[in-house]
């Protein structure tokens, strides 16, 4: 069908041609690995990103490390993984986690009690250091439109149960199957369904709810999409939901080889709150300025940065 | 069975608990995937068949840079730009792999329709068939061929880039996929994966024997066509 041109000597140069791109990509990838190199691993939603990029700037000006930041890691249990296989150091994780099956868990819904479990269980198991929360905690929380709010009079989750048959739902990708806090678990709680679900990106939850494309949500409490379109959360009445404390988590062997890494990490223990992360997730996700940019700007106001 | 040990010996458990929403995802997975190439073909071949009957060079070019330009897009990219006109969900995922659909199917509809033997159809003018009937009988017969092997081609890359249609709401077996990745479930990511193979090599098998059936009966044989592969 098509005539190949200059036969086998073309041919030839290929092979050899593919061969030098082989090499030169090899022998580039061997000098990469070559430095001393912290790996933070984030989820894929901007918050852990924001605060991937605090760290990187306050571990790279205060010692003589690189810092690389993996980006959209498809889910916590994703960045756990890639911590107990040493391809990531660190990360920032929620306390709620500690149920999604990683070992044994006493079923508690107390803050102080979850915490403890995570810090033991993870050490433990996974030796990893659970440090102390941030100061803030982001949780699911079922959202709706102000107008349907004050229609049906919604204040707790409970209050949609007379219309969650005709309801669509969205969702992230993954709650669907979450076991102790996914959909399954959530219908023998509250004895309810919805009309139909749809998991996608969770960024695109709330325009979607916005846009009557779903008539209910489950968003991110310190998501910025809740104050961009002006959206409801109800109230976990039955407190389905387990805490989910944020804080900042990394590998004991990492820390027994840079010890100074203790400390800095701990520089953002506590100075964190809800409405703090949700403004800086707002200067991102709706403002667009960079997660660097706003990452730089909270740590000179902190005075942790020049 | 020992192979569906392969997940701690549960894989047996986990279909049989799970096929209703194997089931829904397939589903809507072939929905999505039907619908696509179904408008492409409607689109396509007619355009295919304009063109081959009133070749205009430039008017052929843009209409194909057009199309090739949906091709290169990455799937994901084409699906998130078409979200503030359509939305999220099914819309913009059909309208996307629609458009995917494009260039394959008219490529292949054009060139079958161009490779009818010239002599074959000057004898039917002499035996007085009109235009229309020398396309009818002769050239979609001939050209038949080539532009199933275009559908068949275009339906099994449209099965596959459906899989990322579930990062916008549309659904299908990307659900299963990502979702396993998500919960670090094996299962669920083989599962979603395998169904979409099984799901591309049954609607090829199946358009295959469409194909060999339009051909017997309309009298035509590989023989019979000048297209060589």
């Amino acid at each position: 069908m098509r005539i190949k041109k200059g036969g086998i000597m073309r041919k030839r140069g290929i092979t050899l041609c593919s061969l030098l791109l082989v090499g030169l990509s090899l022998v580039l990838t061997a000098c990469g690995s070559g430095g001393k190199k912290i790996v933070i691993g984030t989820q894929n939603y901007t918050e852990p990103k924001i605060i991937a990029e605090m760290y990187k700037a306050l571990i790279e000006d205060r010692t003589g490390l690189t810092v690389e930041i993996k980006p959209d890691l498809a889910s916590s249990k994703v960045v756990i993984e890639g911590m107990r296989n040493n391809e990531l150091h660190m990360a920032t994780l929620y306390t709620g986690e500690v149920f999604n099956g990683y070992f044994e868990v006493e079923q508690t819904k107390d803050r102080e009690k979850v915490l403890q479990q995570a810090q033991q269980g993870f050490s433990e198991h996974y030796q990893l250091k659970w440090f102390d929360p941030y100061g803030f905690e982001n949780t699911y929380a079922f959202t709706v439109r102000k107008e349907v709010a004050q229609k049906y009079n919604l204040q707790n989750v409970s209050d949609l149960k007379p219309y969650a048959d005709t309801m669509r739902i969205g969702v992230d990708n993954t709650w669907l199957e979450r076991e102790s806090d996914g959909y399954r678990a959530f219908q023998k709680t509250y004895g309810f369904q919805f009309k139909e679900a749809f998991p996608m990106q969770i960024g695109l939850v709330y325009e979607a709810v916005a846009n009557e494309e779903v008539d209910v949500v489950l968003a991110y409490t310190t998501d910025a999409g809740l104050k961009q379109y002006d959206l409801q959360t109800l109230r976990d009445d039955k407190q389905f939901f387990p805490p989910f404390d944020a804080s900042p988590v990394v590998r004991e062997e990492t820390l027994k080889e840079y010890p100074e890494l203790e400390e800095i990490v701990s520089l953002l223990i506590g100075k964190i709150d809800a409405d703090t992360m949700t403004e800086l997730n707002y200067y991102v996700d709706v403002e667009h300025r960079s997660e660097k940019e706003v990452a730089v700007e909270f740590l000179r106001q902190l005075g942790l940065l020049e | 069975m020992k192979a569906l040990d392969l997940f701690g010996g549960s894989y047996a458990d986990f279909l049989r608990e799970r096929y209703p929403d194997i089931l829904r995802a397939t589903a809507e997975h072939l929905g999505i995937s039907g619908i696509s190439v179904a408008a492409g073909c409607i689109v396509a071949i007619p355009i295919g068949i304009v063109l081959a009957r009133h070749p205009i060079p430039w008017l052929q070019s843009v209409i194909f840079s057009i199309a090739n330009i949906f091709q290169t897009i990455p799937s994901l990219a084409l699906l998130a730009i078409l979200i503030p006109i359509f939305g999220i969900g099914t819309k913009p995922a059909v309208f996307a792999l629609f458009l995917y659909s494009l260039l394959p199917i008219l490529r292949n509809t054009l060139a079958g329709l161009q490779s009818v033997d010239k002599s074959v159809l000057e004898s039917a003018r002499g035996m007085g068939y009109s235009a229309a009937q020398q396309l009818w009988h002769i050239q979609l017969p001939l050209a038949f061929p080539y532009m199933m092997s275009g559908i068949r081609m275009t339906t099994v890359y449209v099965i596959s880039w459906t899989t990322v249609a579930t990062l916008i709401g549309a659904g299908g077996l990307g659900d299963l996929i990502f979702t396993g990745i998500g919960v670090n479930k094996n299962e669920l990511i083989f599962t979603g994966a395998a169904a979409a193979i099984l799901l591309a090599l049954l609607v090829d098998f199946i358009l295959g024997n469409l194909e060999k059936w339009v051909m017997r009966k309309t009298g035509t044989t590989k023989s019979d066509t000048t297209i060589s592969y």
